[in-house]
């Protein structure tokens, strides 16, 4: 103890020592890391179909692959709206891939998808295209 | 001073430190880029990071469970250890009849290494019908010699003076005890906090013998089923190594002073 | 003063005491819980091992005295036991080289530079590290096809072929000699560090004056004075790199075949995986016996005072 520390009130000198500083912006960032995961863990996947030109398909299957163990399963599938969109509800994993597909139109490759945490609500930046039609 | 070219000594200084740290750096890339696993030559700079193999540990295996457990463990060891070290460092600070004799079992007993008391510390955890809990993965290390005499050299080095003024002020023994010495003691306190923590917290082998059941297990304990389960296939073994060592890496950086201090003065004591 | 207690003490009732009795119970009630851990986890432990190795017990049936057996068994029938045996004590005999670069190490940090602070905690980051997970990374980096270690020799063209370092008789212990080694480094110098700094610069200055030259100093004055640090050094390696189960256990769990087997694995291995508590019990006192030796003699080699470090 020297004579800087009694500048300053004793309780700004504890909430500055290292020992209490460290640990409380870990507490905080964790609580606020847990508050974002829960606000956000709904599950939601959004994405569109186009095919090779870039135009909205409409009725595509579009598959949920979620990861178990070693390989992909499907999981879910959801037929696209009118202007090409698709959602899932639910999902309940953080590695998944979705991949679409309409008999005359072609498939899409499976695109992968990482999320943060299991359930993260997500939407694809790009979509996903149909290609090799039939 | 004698004038001698300082930047020899600074060169092997640094190639020192980089030999030294190369691991760490290695393990992380790694686990943030996942290559390397297979390919070959290694690449210097992660191609790709990407922070997702530590979303797959934390899925993979009951990783915030082990956390628990080892945080659960690992507190009960430190708040006992302070406990009963800075009583017992208390106790030897006085003159008592048997005072040489407890001093030299204590000695012994820093002469017989853990490893060499796991069969009957097994049956004794046993019949104590302790095996599989808390208590029981805790209590071997609730006392150590080394932080008892960190906690004696603390207490010899308050000056009489104030002890004596205390006494005549009328305080009682128990009093002086709180009110005098452990506020002296606090480095001391550091220093016990610190390594009775990393020790609990990097403690394997008795973990392994006293768990059963898979959910009572630590994190050493979890870190190598890992890798016994997914062996080196992916960079989430990796990127589990960092997620172990990160606590005790910053606990580290916090307490270096202390760290080093309690190791230097308790190990010159043995 | 005593007078006045004693008379304070036969007007009070009869059981208060006096106040040197209760200081005495106060010492002796604070030194339970830590004696008793002791007693219980040490003591106790270390006589039951000795008195099991003389017996042939099974979890489900009682203890039959049996003599010397095990030992006989350990020292005539039992091949692995004498490997570990042999394994264990090339650890112990490796433990200089890892003190003799922490010398040199120490030496160089505690010269007059800037950034020694920062020096000192890099090279000492790796003591504080979880063995486990020390285990795997080294066990990774001496991988044939993607370590570390193969590429930089490939590269420096030291050998034309990936050694399999991990899988082969000759290189398994030494690469986990290494590992140990590059763990206790910082350890080794910061303990030879304090004993660096316990010699008094004017000896130094008067041997230059003497006209003594850098090497010579050294020798007759670092080197006399640090033996104290040195084996206190290479008790604490020692005993740590002879109880290192993590290490062995993560990185090659004893193999390949038992080229890597140390004592404890071994222990380890025969009470908790075959169950054979009474003869692990005969090798855990072997075990204790050996250390307690290399100990004593390192202490006796020493001069006697390997707990003392500086000059008086």
């Amino acid at each position: 103890m020297n004579d800087e520390d009694f500048a300053r009130p004793k309780w700004r000198r504890w909430l500055l020592n290292r020992f209490v500083l460290v640990p409380a912006v870990l507490v905080l960032v964790t609580i606020g890391w847990n508050l974002w995961v829960v606000t956000h863990d709904h599950g939601i996947i959004r994405g569109r179909v186009v095919d090779a030109a870039g135009a909205p398909v409409e009725g595509a299957e579009v598959k949920l692959w979620v990861f178990n163990f070693a390989t992909f399963v499907v999981k879910a599938s959801t037929t696209t709206k009118p202007d090409g969109s698709f959602e899932f509800a639910n999902n309940p994993s953080h590695n998944i891939q979705v991949s679409a597909d309409k008999p005359g139109e072609g498939r899409s490759a499976r695109v992968p998808i990482r999320l943060y945490f299991a359930s993260e609500d997500f939407a694809l930046k790009e979509p996903l295209r149909l290609a090799n039609g039939s | 001073m004698r004038k001698y070219p300082r930047w020899p000594i600074h060169l092997a200084l640094v190639a020192t430190c980089f030999v030294m740290l190369v691991p760490f750096y290695w393990v992380l890339k790694t686990s943030i880029s996942g290559e390397n696993i297979f390919s070959y030559p290694p690449s210097i700079i992660p191609r790709h990071p990407n922070p997702f193999y530590y979303v797959d540990v934390w899925y993979a295996i009951p990783f915030a469970r082990f956390f628990l457990n080892s945080v659960i463990v690992s507190v009960m060891t430190v708040i006992a250890n302070v406990v009963l070290n800075a009583m017992a460092g208390y106790s030897l600070t006085q003159g008592f009849r048997g005072k040489t004799v407890v001093l030299m079992l204590f000695l012994s007993c820093m002469m017989i290494p853990f490893q060499t008391t796991i069969i009957p510390a097994y049956l004794i955890t046993g019949k104590l019908g302790l095996l599989d809990s808390y208590l029981g993965l805790a209590l071997p290390m609730f006392s150590t010699i080394i932080c008892i005499f960190v906690f004696k050299a603390s207490f010899d080095a308050i000056p009489h003076s104030l002890i004596d003024a205390a006494r005549i002020d009328g305080l009682s023994e128990w009093k002086i005890i709180w009110k005098v010495m452990i506020p002296l003691a606090k480095s001391a306190m550091a220093t016990n906090v610190i390594l009775s923590f990393i020790w609990s917290w990097n403690n394997f082998m008795w973990p392994l013998i006293a768990t059963r059941s898979a959910d009572m297990q630590t994190l050493p304990l979890g870190l190598a089923r890992f890798l016994s389960y997914q062996e080196d296939s992916t960079g989430a073994l990796y990127a589990f190594c960092i997620m172990v060592l990160a606590p005790g890496i910053l606990l580290f950086l916090l307490a270096q002073k202390e760290f080093v201090q309690g190791l230097t003065s308790g190990a010159a004591k043995g | 003063m005593v007078v006045a207690e004693t008379a304070t003490a036969m007007r009070r009732p009869h059981f208060a005491l006096r106040k040197s009795t209760r200081k005495a119970i106060l010492i002796w009630s604070f030194l339970a819980p830590s004696l008793l851990i002791f007693l219980l986890y040490r003591i106790l432990p270390l006589g039951w091992n000795v008195l099991l190795s003389f017996q042939a017990w099974s979890p489900m049936k009682p203890a039959v005295f049996i003599g010397l057996d095990n030992y006989q068994e350990m020292l005539f029938d039992d091949e692995v036991f004498w490997q570990a045996l042999w394994n264990t004590l090339g650890i112990i005999a490796s433990a200089p080289i890892g003190i003799a670069i922490a010398l040199g190490l120490a030496l160089l940090v505690n010269s007059d530079i800037r950034g020694r602070d920062v020096y000192r905690t890099l090279i000492f980051l790796s003591y504080p590290l979880m063995t486990v997970a020390v285990a795997i990374i080294w066990r990774w980096m001496f991988d044939e096809r993607v370590g570390l270690i193969n590429y930089v020799a490939r590269v420096l063209d030291l050998v034309d072929k990936p050694i399999p370092f991990l899988n082969s008789f000759t290189w398994a212990l030494p690469s986990v000699i290494a590992a140990n080694i590059w763990q206790m480094l910082g350890f080794y110098m910061i303990i030879i560090l304090t004993g660096l700094q316990n010699i008094p610069g004017n000896l130094y200055e008067a041997a230059a004056i003497d006209g003594a030259n850098a090497f010579r100093r050294f020798l007759r004055i670092t080197l006399p004075l640090l033996r104290p640090s040195l084996f206190l050094c290479f008790v604490i390696g020692m005993l740590n790199s002879v109880t290192s189960f993590d290490l062995v256990y993560v990185m090659t769990a004893g193999g390949p075949g038992r080229a890597t087997e140390i004592l404890i694995t071994y222990i380890y291995k025969l009470a908790f995986t075959q169950t054979r508590f009474d003869y692990a019990a005969a090798l855990t006192v072997t075990f204790f016996v050996l250390l307690l030796g290399v100990t004593w003699t390192a202490n006796r080699l020493s001069g006697g005072n390997a707990g003392a470090v500086g000059m008086d």
